[in-house]
């Protein structure tokens, strides 16, 4: 049992990091990022190449891919979003449903059909925590993700340039009234964004083997999870990836493991039906 | 005068090519092609009237293709039924399931709709794979009969091509009889203005769920098609990729017209044989057009042509040039 909720958690915090930055981006922009997923699988690919093929450590290749992926980030919005950022949101959600497809083929030309593997800090063994055997990776996952999570409040509460962001996500015309650049704000925002995505590809692709499909039900699953918790709020996209890691792996040991990818989307539909704010968001039915 | 009878030239040949089409192509595989885009045009017809005309966003146009396709194929195959009861058994069962995802989707907007869609298309499909019993899983449906009119089996690729014809143009008159009636307007008028929409009367309740129910009767109806002229189906095509597809095809056309899903579906249907020297450069190509097309037409190609678009407007001038 604590093996499933360590699991649960596990994978609950990936949805996190990727739901936490497809909530950043719809708070600054109002658009949803469908290629997250694809981000991740990138990262992963990065830090898997950098590992295998240029023989560098694993923590530096985990660093250098979060570095690539924010500069990647950077072209992403620079490409695909700032010449839509006036068009309606569907159009842009559109454009980063392309960007995903474009992602994923290339990805497999580059890195081929087979899914690669590598091994994390801590290679295959498990330990054992009381009677349990745990799988290190995962405790890991926990442990960077929870770091990351004080990090951020931290830094969007602390620091100037987070600040600077929380009010372009507020209120652009204010912000800019206020003498923020906002485009630059967007740019960065972007960048935390994909860099929270290279982060949880890196942590996940031990636990996973490294494919061009890793990403694509990964994301969806997160943006699910970021609705559950309440879309838009930064808790939410915590709790509600963490919530739906845990239900999902519960639901497949207990009910049907058939099913497992359709929990998520049964846990939505359920929660957008019956509870509109999710767990803590913004109210997202409207009176018809 | 000159171009009034041009015009009417350049329908005609439309309209002789339509009807020869089959002849001209080489053999089999191209005929099957040119068959898969008039099945998908129907479809995309259907999304349509969800995102076209009544505004809404739904990535579950595969799950109701999908729904179609399995109702309509075991019928036939496990229960023995005929093909012309199971057709419009299959296109209820869509449209049941239209409804099933329009009512809870009344109270939301947007990008939680959209989402709302998309898991629902998933579970659609994961109930394809994994209801063993009923659906034959991952294995499929085979051997799915033809359709027969009388005596007469349309099991020939021309002959379905004809058949798949009629019901495409079936399928655009009603789009086109809607597209001016009352229902037609009272979609336009959600997809416009919701608050106003109601105070102008419209049961906005009605008027969603039975654009979702519609949308999925199409697509229904199309999977039907689909599963009786390729006598084998299976869970992957039902996929949300698909639904992306059919999606783009409606955007890439023209969405909230007539033509525009036709236009798209044929051309997103055609395209990847047409290119098939890319080989799987293909689809990532497919991601870059898509963004492309989202900067420069992002009302589609029908629009393009028409009065406010670039093509249309160029014409526009062409002919006041040569009318000087």
């Amino acid at each position: 049992m604590l093996q499933l909720l360590i699991n649960g958690l596990a994978m609950g915090a990936i949805y996190a990091l990727v739901a936490l930055g497809i909530v950043v981006i719809a708070n600054a922009v109002n658009v949803v990022n469908f290629a997250q997923g694809e981000n991740l699988m990138l990262g992963a690919f990065v830090a898997a190449t950098l590992t295998l093929t240029f023989k560098l450590p694993i923590l530096a290749a985990y660093v250098i891919s979060v570095i690539v992926l924010a500069f990647y980030g950077y072209v992403f919005q620079r490409l695909a979003y700032y010449p839509l950022r006036q068009k309606p949101f569907i159009t842009i959600i559109i454009s980063t449903i392309g960007v995903s497809m474009f992602l994923k083929n290339i990805a497999r030309i580059i890195w081929g059909a087979q899914p690669l593997y590598f091994s994390g800090l801590f290679g295959e063994k498990s330990i054992m925590i009381g009677r349990f055997a745990v799988n290190p990776q995962h405790l890991l996952i926990l442990g960077i993700t929870g770091v990351l999570f004080l990090f951020q409040h931290y830094f969007f509460n602390r620091t100037y340039l987070g600040r600077k962001m929380q009010a372009t996500a507020q209120d652009q015309e204010a912000a800019a009234l206020m003498g923020i650049k906002v485009s630059r704000m967007i740019a960065f925002t972007f960048i935390y964004s994909s860099m929270l995505a290279a982060l949880a590809g890196v942590l996940l692709a031990p636990v996973f083997y490294v494919s061009a499909d890793m990403g694509g039900m990964l994301g969806l699953k997160a943006f699910a999870a970021s609705i559950i918790g309440g879309f838009g709020s930064v808790p939410g996209a915590i709790l509600g990836g963490l919530f739906l890691g845990i239900v999902e792996i519960l639901c497949a040991a207990y009910v049907s493991s058939l099913y497992k990818d359709a929990f998520a989307f049964i846990v939505l539909i359920l929660v957008l039906a019956l509870l509109p704010r999710g767990l803590f968001g913004e109210k997202i039915s409207t009176k018809v | 005068m000159k171009n009034r009878l041009l015009q009417k030239l350049a329908w005609a040949l439309l309209l002789g090519v339509l009807l020869v089409l089959p002849h001209l192509l080489p053999n089999n595989y191209y005929r099957g092609v040119v068959n898969l885009s008039l099945i998908y045009a129907i479809v995309a017809m259907g999304l349509n009237f969800i995102y076209g005309y009544t505004g809404y966003i739904s990535f579950a146009q595969a799950g109701f293709f999908g729904v179609g396709a399995y109702t309509s194929a075991l019928l036939v195959v496990d229960a023995h039924w005929g093909f012309w009861s199971a057709l419009p058994i299959a296109g209820l069962a869509a449209a049941a399931c239209g409804v099933a995802i329009g009512i809870p989707a009344l109270k939301l907007s947007s990008h939680y709709l959209a989402m709302a869609t998309i898991g629902f298309g998933i579970i659609i499909q994961m109930v394809m794979q994994n209801w063993e019993r009923l659906t034959h899983g991952a294995s499929g449906v085979h051997d799915i009969p033809s359709i027969t009119i009388g005596t007469y089996n349309v099991d020939s690729a021309v002959g379905q091509y004809y058949f798949l014809l009629g019901f495409l143009a079936l399928a655009m008159f009603v789009t086109w009889a809607i597209d001016n009636s009352k229902l037609g307007r009272s979609f336009k008028a959600v997809r416009e203005d919701e608050i106003a929409a109601s105070s102008a009367g419209i049961d906005l309740t009605f008027t969603k769920v039975f654009s979702f129910a519609l949308s999925a009767f199409f697509g229904g109806v199309g999977g039907s098609l689909y599963a009786h002229t390729s006598s084998y189906i299976s869970p992957d095509t039902f996929s949300f990729d698909q639904s992306i597809v059919l999606f783009t095809m409606v955007l890439v056309g023209g969405a909230g017209t007539v033509c525009g899903p036709v236009i798209g579906a044929i051309g997103l249907t055609l395209a990847p044989e047409l290119l098939r020297f890319l080989k799987e450069y293909y689809m990532a190509l497919v991601g870059v057009g898509i963004v492309l097309i989202m900067i420069y037409m992002p009302q589609g190609v029908v629009h393009l042509f028409s009065q406010d678009g670039r093509v249309g407007r160029w014409l526009q001038s062409v002919k006041q040039r040569s009318t000087r």
